[in-house]
């Protein structure tokens, strides 16, 4: 008789989703899915609506990663004005974009990855949580505070908000930076290096013990996708994407915008709304890769900032090629950290970051346009078409997390096909299940556009469809 | 009608800072979202308590649309604070003023919002401190639609909360100087 585990929901994810293992007369895991089951609309809401409105419409999406929203739809827009925005107002939306990664990187890292890293996959429940990492380690819950409110406290000066911040609109951003403000964020910038430094210190301390989880957490050769610069450097926000194989060959290179509407496809499975994106010559599933922090760093060559280099010539020596498991997207998320770090420093260091020329204005010049930018879970397109008159008449999104939704289906079942066996499980084991998918780090919410809130569960039914086991976590 | 969204910044209804941090007796913090109707009453308090206590530079408030565990240095370092969100455990339009204490250490934190009592508990195990009074002030929601503005009920029991957060600050403020929790 088989059975179906289901755990629902998955805890400690931005959003909420479902997995569902399918066990064999034998008990052994047969298959098993990550099910995201919400819809939420933005982009049928969004026809009819002036394509200066999306920027701001699009980033209500998520509370997040509203940024990335922001500026990759104001890039779409700056295609339909046919405008290339001034030298500042792109370092100005790099520094907000940046920030916005760190504290993102930093939420995942340290409050919904931390309780597993360093109290152990085991750990009672009751301590498996932000408190049990505070009163364990109080010196990395105050860095992983403080790094949250550096991006956060960057964005707010830029942007006015917290959250859903505006000041990015299509062609540039709608105010320069003064010079108290660059000072301000320069004045945080210690701190904010020595937590990161703390946390890569104790991440290094703590991974040999997780050899076992390193070996099946989504371990597996896969394509993978990622902005670069011209020199092979990484890039959050400008740049051209380039897709690699499993062995670090490029498939193709130098993508923009407009070409990735033409070859990524979006691939619907029953079970789940957020779509499959693949690469189109490749076809379905074989063009499926993933993104985000280990994609991006198996992709660059370099960081462009010493301390992040140096840490990226540590992280590229775990393997021969690119770095496959997706456990090591816990270090990739700190390298991120650190390179964004530095590179604000940098970019406030420049003169030329107090300009006052930040924005370029124009109409509707194409009735079509596409934009891109690297998001904290991964690449992120907006692509829009309008009429004459400006008015949205079709719009699509190709979330981060879509883009992983192959990878993250296929690393549930590698790690459910290793840790349960006879049709027995722990709590520890389910919950190294959904750890799989937090290496992922999925915003469920964006990548389903998804309303209202569901919790995710975890189900395990038998062969007759009788519910074995079912845990929710409200 | 309601003032506040007029009367803000543009683009900066909340995450609003009146004073110098290292001279706060007390520290108001307010939350709520101000198109969610009722909701909006924490940041209509917190713009008035801007306005009110905008040149005393023992008071400093705070707005934002949830309270995260980012804010809880600014907790802990507080000798008092006043909490203000709007409940929906209440009758419609009741003001209530109550104590808070720090939630048990078992308690499972949410990662984009805490309670208050689970930010004090936050701000007592990562810094080691916490204010020696924490109080609580709530309207009770009428309704909570997607929209500006106030339902009738609670926009009848503005005055009274304003004379609320009005006496409680004032009596924090008095009351002597102690060290924090």
């Amino acid at each position: 008789m088989s059975q179906t585990i289901t755990i629902d929901p998955v805890t400690r994810l931005e959003g909420h989703g479902k997995i569902t293992i399918q066990l064999n007369g034998h008990g052994e895991v047969e298959d098993a899915q990550f099910h995201v089951t919400q819809v939420r609309g933005f982009e049928r809401f969004s026809e009819g609506r002036p394509f200066y409105e999306m920027p701001g419409l699009m980033a209500r999406i998520c509370g997040i990663c509203p940024v990335s929203h922001l500026i990759t739809s104001a890039k779409a827009c700056e295609a339909i004005m046919s405008v290339r925005i001034p030298h500042s107002a792109a370092q100005l939306r790099r520094m907000l974009n940046l920030a916005q990664m760190i504290q993102s990187h930093a939420l995942s890292f340290f409050y919904l990855s931390s309780p597993d890293l360093l109290l152990g996959m085991e750990a009672d429940p009751k301590v498996r949580n932000i408190f049990g990492v505070v009163g364990a380690k109080p010196n990395l819950g105050r860095a992983g505070i403080a790094l949250r409110r550096f991006g956060q406290h960057i964005i707010e000066l830029l942007g006015h908000k917290r959250i859903h911040p505006g000041w990015v609109v299509p062609g540039g951003v709608t105010e320069p930076l003064s010079a108290a403000k660059r000072d301000e964020i320069l004045a945080m910038m210690p701190e904010a290096f020595q937590s990161t430094k703390l946390a890569l210190a104790g991440y290094k301390q703590i991974v040999d013990n997780f050899r076992p989880e390193i070996e099946v957490f989504a371990n597996f050769p896969s394509n993978y996708l990622g902005l670069v610069n011209e020199d092979d450097s990484i890039e959050f926000t400008d740049g051209a994407l380039r897709l690699i194989d499993g062995t670090g060959r490029i498939i193709e290179d130098g993508i923009t915008a407009a070409r990735s509407t033409e070859i990524i496809g979006e691939a619907v499975e029953p079970h789940s709304y957020t779509k499959f994106t693949y690469y189109k010559p490749l076809g379905y599933p074989d063009g499926c890769y993933r993104v985000g922090p280990l994609a991006r760093l198996n992709i660059a060559k370099s960081m462009g900032t010493p301390l992040a280099d140096a840490e990226l010539a540590e992280f590229k020596q775990l393997a021969a090629g690119p770095v496959h498991s997706s456990f090591y997207y816990h270090h990739a998320r700190l390298i991120d950290i650190l390179y964004g770090i530095e590179k604000i420093e940098q970019i406030l260091n420049d003169p030329l970051i107090l300009d006052t020329h930040v924005r370029a204005t124009a109409g509707v010049n194409r009735l079509e346009g596409a934009g891109q930018s690297e998001a904290p879970r991964g690449t992120l397109h907006h692509h829009y078409k309008v009429d004459e008159n400006g008015l949205i008449t079709w719009a699509n999104l190709v979330i981060a997390t879509g883009h992983n939704n192959h990878a993250m289906n296929k690393g549930v079942a590698q790690a459910a096909r290793h840790y349960i066996k006879n049709g027995k499980f722990t709590e520890g084991i389910l919950n190294r299940v959904e750890a799989v998918v937090r290496t992922f780090d999925p915003c469920l919410s964006c990548s389903t556009h998804a309303f209202g809130q569901m919790p995710l569960a975890m189900t395990l039914l038998s062969a007759d469809g009788e519910v074995v086991d079912h845990v929710v976590r409200s | 009608m309601f003032p506040g969204p007029q009367r803000r910044r543009p683009g900066a209804p909340c995450s609003v800072e009146s004073s110098n941090a290292n001279q706060i007796r007390c520290l108001i913090l307010a939350c709520g979202n101000t198109l969610r109707e009722d909701d909006g009453v924490g940041p209509f308090l917190a713009h008035w308590a801007e306005e009110r206590w905008r040149d005393d530079a023992r008071v400093r408030v705070l707005c934002d649309h949830q309270w995260t565990p980012e804010m809880a240095e600014d907790v802990a370092q507080a000798e008092t604070i006043v909490f203000i969100d709007c409940a929906t455990d209440s009758a419609p339009g009741l003001v209530r003023c109550m104590a808070v204490k720090p939630a048990p250490d078992s308690t499972k934190l949410g990662m984009h919002h805490l309670d208050a009592s689970q930010l004090l508990a936050l701000s007592k195990h990562v810094y080691g401190a916490m204010p020696r009074t924490s109080l609580l002030l709530t309207i009770g929601a009428g309704s909570l639609e997607l929209r500006e503005g106030f339902s009738a009920v609670v926009q009848a029991a503005l005055p009274e909360a304003r004379q609320g957060l009005e006496d409680t600050v004032q009596r924090l403020l008095s009351s002597k100087t102690v060290q924090r929790a």
